[in-house]
């Protein structure tokens, strides 16, 4: 399985990593020499020194044999030019493009999409609204993830000393709530991850990932002592892009939203397009601003501003005064894991919601979705069960699975299952699986070796 | 800089280095000669050593190399190499110190084949085919090799053939570390199953051929003959391997686009262009000059000079002429392809072309800039810029380069050799090419060096076939401090 990603920055090399990780083929083209030797230096990748944008580029770059296309660069120009090349060398490969020109992508999804065989448009500006979006709706979580239309939800809830979970062993989980339609998938503790047993005990300091179906949700986060509230009022710092996505967002759901942007004249620009949302022109890491309209009372603090030093101080300011919670946007993934340490506790990021986003549509064959947890430890992925995989038609406990690999929901048809030992996959159902990244190509395979290429 | 973690790997590379002891193993049962005991016993204290390493640090083996690591196990793992390599020649009494074993050994690996042995005629061929097979195992090298078979050094595969292989421009042929390695050692293997062929064709057995063909695609230049190659006295012979010498000093990425379908590849590559150029330059000047002053037909002029040139310019060291009694000219130019080398990318030593010629148009860059001072060029390769820190790793190369060589040479005359054997010893090791000039001439070997001297080349033959940065760097304290 071969892929070629044009463009080497962030977003670039995260998906070169990760793709390496698993065993893939991986070209990267880029023309910024830099670029190129940071990834050949740490990732088993072959590099290519030119433009995306070139067929010959393309060409030496093996084109004509590569399953999925990525262009991700940061200019939409060059993406879509190279898309189209790639798209008269090669057009059986699959191509996924990276634009953030709203009216490109409106076009492209309209008109041109079957026209260049483009298979997915990411916008990294609409991945990260819609993170954000899962981010506060529901209390606690530090990550979630959806699956089969949002019906089940994959939640990463730190357990702190005063919930009710800490302590027991998850044998116990369901006599002592009385809940059904949860189940445990991973516990990350100091930094690694665990896949539990039923004697594994929950601790303090824990994140625990669990999968429930959504209308059993509010029962299941009681357990973890977060009560589900609508989020009423919402500050939002920095009005650039995202800023300005999220606010109309939060104008249709008619939620309370205030705005601080700096910028007199993208005040105006916001004032003019948005209609009930408050425009505040300041600085966000202003107390007196933020103490007149009642931070206090703020369900969610959003920091988005283009600096992400910025962003920190004033998540971290908002919260000391009184907000709720809050969300903070920042650039550089490598801060990710200190984040926790100082007290930011939702980080988003454009590249990362992006990265995400195309991780989901890579997999291969009848995976329908993705979702890794933990950094890059584990992957989470949605699947239809197909007659002739070994994973149907015997109860779950007789069916031999890799190490690190467990199945956390059955859809079939309306119907969400939580599964247990004893439950049985048919064929056709829709099944979420957990695995750590050691053995996700070994599932990958286990699901579709048999079966069908494409 | 883990060093736990990093001897977990050379045990591994250890292990690896054992198991090729089988090849010798069987050619000493076939023949049943004095080799069987002694090989048997190097495996198993090389095998037993490796097992040792890996079981004593298994607890820091790691997933993740970073760029110093993978120095010191491609440089530790060579020097394994050379010593546990010298355990065969050790044990079956073939040298009487275990300094001389190791010299031989070193030689083998680096594929110098600057030798120590008088009487090859009365080693058990065994023991000869070992000395042949470290050429051959060392040539491609052992850690691509050992990228191309053991799935698990995979990850942190590109530090360790970024040290192995440390050419200007590391070039992989495919995505993948591992697959690069296995495709550079699929070609390896093709090139030297052809050569054994057809030098089965000229008259030789299956372990001669064998031998002859180890020594030439790795540019090597052990013989199983005290009389090398001149021996055969077989003109077929001659021809045969002078190609293959060619042939393994050209770029293997080269080899592969051919193979591919795309012969224009090669001569589209600058590099050789001037490798070949160089090459015919070189012969017409040689064979003009030993034309009636050596020999009198011109034929054998052009024969032997073209074999004593490509053998010299590829680093391999067959001679099939004493080239001392060559008039000056000829042997100067003799010396000139010592320093220069072949191709990266390929199995020889040397500086190797690519520098060379990155060099010279720096060089000539210089020059322009004086006439036109307000000129912006850039040194461009194939077309295509040549990065700025490239140059400064090739100028940093060359000087450390001449730099060694002329510490390496006053250390050899401080220690009363005579200052042509120094030079040329110096020369011949760190190029990797074998025999030099004086003492260690053509048809003379190294065996009647003092002790100190035979350490001191080892140590040459190393830091040539590595390309010095990666043994050097060991020495510095900065690499070890925490």
């Amino acid at each position: 399985m071969k892929f070629i990603i044009v463009g080497a920055g962030e977003v670039g090399f995260h998906i070169a990593s990760r793709l390496s990780k698993e065993d893939k083929d991986v070209v990267v083209v880029d023309n910024n020499p830099e670029n190129l030797r940071r990834i050949a230096e740490n990732i088993d990748v072959q590099t290519i020194h030119g433009s995306g944008s070139s067929p010959t580029v393309l060409e030496e770059a093996g084109i004509k044999d590569t399953s999925i296309f990525l262009a991700v660069t940061n200019s939409d120009e060059t993406n879509l030019v190279s898309c189209m090349f790639a798209n008269i060398l090669s057009p059986a490969t699959t191509k996924l493009v990276r634009l953030r020109n709203e009216e490109y992508v409106n076009y492209i999804e309209r008109y041109a999409k079957d026209l260049l065989r483009i298979k997915m448009v990411i916008n990294p500006e609409v991945e990260v609204v819609k993170t954000i979006d899962r981010l506060m709706t529901i209390p606690g979580a530090v990550d979630i993830g959806e699956f089969a239309d949002g019906r089940v939800k994959l939640i990463g809830i730190r357990v702190d000393e005063d919930c009710p979970v800490k302590g027991i062993k998850l044998f116990e989980f369901k006599t002592k709530f009385c809940v059904d339609g949860i189940l445990v998938a991973a516990i990350v503790r100091e930094e690694s991850l665990i896949i539990p047993s039923g004697s594994d005990q929950i601790i303090p300091g824990d994140i625990v990932y669990f999968v429930a179906e959504e209308k059993r949700l509010p029962d299941a986060l009681k357990c973890f002592g977060k009560h589900m509230q609508p989020i009423r009022r919402v500050l939002i710092v920095g009005g650039g892009n995202v800023g300005f996505r999220l606010a109309s967002l939060l104008e249709e759901r008619s939620v309370h939203t205030k705005l601080i942007e700096k910028d007199r004249d993208r005040c105006n620009f916001l004032a003019e397009h948005l209609n009930n949302v408050i425009i505040l022109q300041g600085d966000g890491s202003d107390q007196e601003l933020l103490q007149e309209e009642n931070i206090q009372d703020m369900d969610v603090v959003i920091t988005l501003t283009g600096d992400e030093e910025t962003n920190i101080l004033t998540s971290l300011l908002a919260k000391r005064m009184g907000a709720m919670k809050t969300v903070t946007r920042i650039n550089k993934l490598s801060y990710f894991p200190i984040m926790d340490a100082i007290g930011i506790e939702h980080v988003v990021s454009p590249r990362l919601s992006a990265i995400n986003t195309i991780l989901q549509h890579i997999r291969r064959g009848k995976i329908l979705s993705a979702i890794s947890i933990k950094g890059e430890e584990a992957e989470v992925l949605e699947a239809v069960a197909l007659e002739t995989s070994d994973i149907v038609g015997a109860p779950l406990k007789k069916i031999r699975f890799p190490k690190g690999v467990l199945v956390v929901a059955i859809l079939r048809d309306k119907e969400v299952i939580i599964p247990t030992g004893d439950s049985v996959i048919h064929p056709n159902d829709h099944f979420i699986i957990f695995s750590t990244r050691e053995s996700i190509t070994e599932v990958e395979k286990a699901l579709m070796v048999k079966l069908e290429y494409f | 800089m883990r060093l736990r973690s990093t001897l977990y790997m050379v045990g591994i590379l250890i292990i690896f280095l054992g198991l090729t002891m089988i090849w010798p193993l069987m050619f000493g049962l076939f023949y049943q000669d004095r080799s069987v005991w002694p090989l048997l016993r190097s495996m198993g204290i090389t095998l037993g050593s490796g097992a040792l390493l890996t079981v004593l640090f298994k607890k820091w083996k790691v997933n993740i190399i970073s760029h110093r690591e993978g120095m010191a196990i491609v440089a530790l793992g060579w020097a394994a190499a050379g010593f546990f390599g010298a355990f065969p020649f050790y044990l079956s009494n073939t040298f009487d110190t275990f300094g001389d074993a190791l010299f031989e050994s070193v030689s083998g690996f680096t594929t110098t084949g600057a030798s120590v042995l008088s009487n090859i005629e009365d080693v058990p061929r065994g023991i000869l085919f070992w000395r042949s097979l470290t050429h051959w195992l060392g040539g491609m090298g052992i850690i691509v090799l050992s990228l191309a078979v053991l799935p698990f050094l995979g990850v942190g595969g590109m530090q360790l053939y970024k040290a192995e292989v440390p050419g200007p421009t590391p070039d992989k042929l495919k995505p993948r570390i591992k697959d690069t390695a296995a495709v550079l050692w699929k070609v390896y293997l093709l090139l030297s199953v052809s050569e054994m062929v057809l030098l089965m064709f000229g008259g030789m057995d299956l372990f001669e051929a064998l031998c002859h063909t180890f020594g030439t695609m790795a540019t090597g230049g052990f013989s199983t003959r005290s009389g090398s190659i001149a021996d055969y006295k077989s003109g077929y012979v001659d021809t045969v391997i002078m190609i293959f010498m060619f042939l393994a000093g050209i770029n293997f990425a080269l080899h592969y686009q051919c193979l591919k379908g795309k012969p224009f590849a090669l001569w589209r590559d600058p590099e050789f262009r001037f490798f070949s150029g160089t090459l015919i330059l070189f012969i017409l000047l040689v064979t003009l000059n030993i034309y009636g002053s050596v020999y009198s037909r011109f034929l054998d002029a052009l024969h032997f000079g073209a074999f004593q040139l490509v053998s010299i310019i590829t680093t391999t060291g067959y001679v099939t002429a004493d080239y001392e009694k060559w008039p000056s000219l000829a042997q100067n130019i003799l010396v000139l392809c010592m320093f220069l080398g072949a191709s990266t990318g390929s199995t020889g030593g040397g500086m190797k072309c690519m520098r060379l010629m990155l060099l010279l148009k720096h060089s000539y860059r210089e020059l322009f800039r004086l006439i036109h001072p307000h000129a912006v060029t850039q040194i461009k390769l194939g077309g295509r810029p040549v990065q700025h820190d490239v140059m400064e790793s090739i100028w940093g190369f060359f000087i450390l380069y001449l730099g060694l060589f002329i510490l390496s040479s006053f250390l050899l005359v401080a220690m009363g050799v005579d200052g042509v054997t120094s030079f040329a010893a110096v020369a011949a090791t760190i190029g990797n090419i074998g025999p030099g000039l004086g003492m260690v001439g053509p048809m003379e070997n190294y065996a009647l060096l003092p002790v100190a001297a035979k350490w001191l080349l080892i140590f040459c033959m190393l830091l040539g076939r590595l390309e010095i940065y990666t043994v050097i760097i060991l020495l510095v304290p900065e690499f070890w401090r925490k």
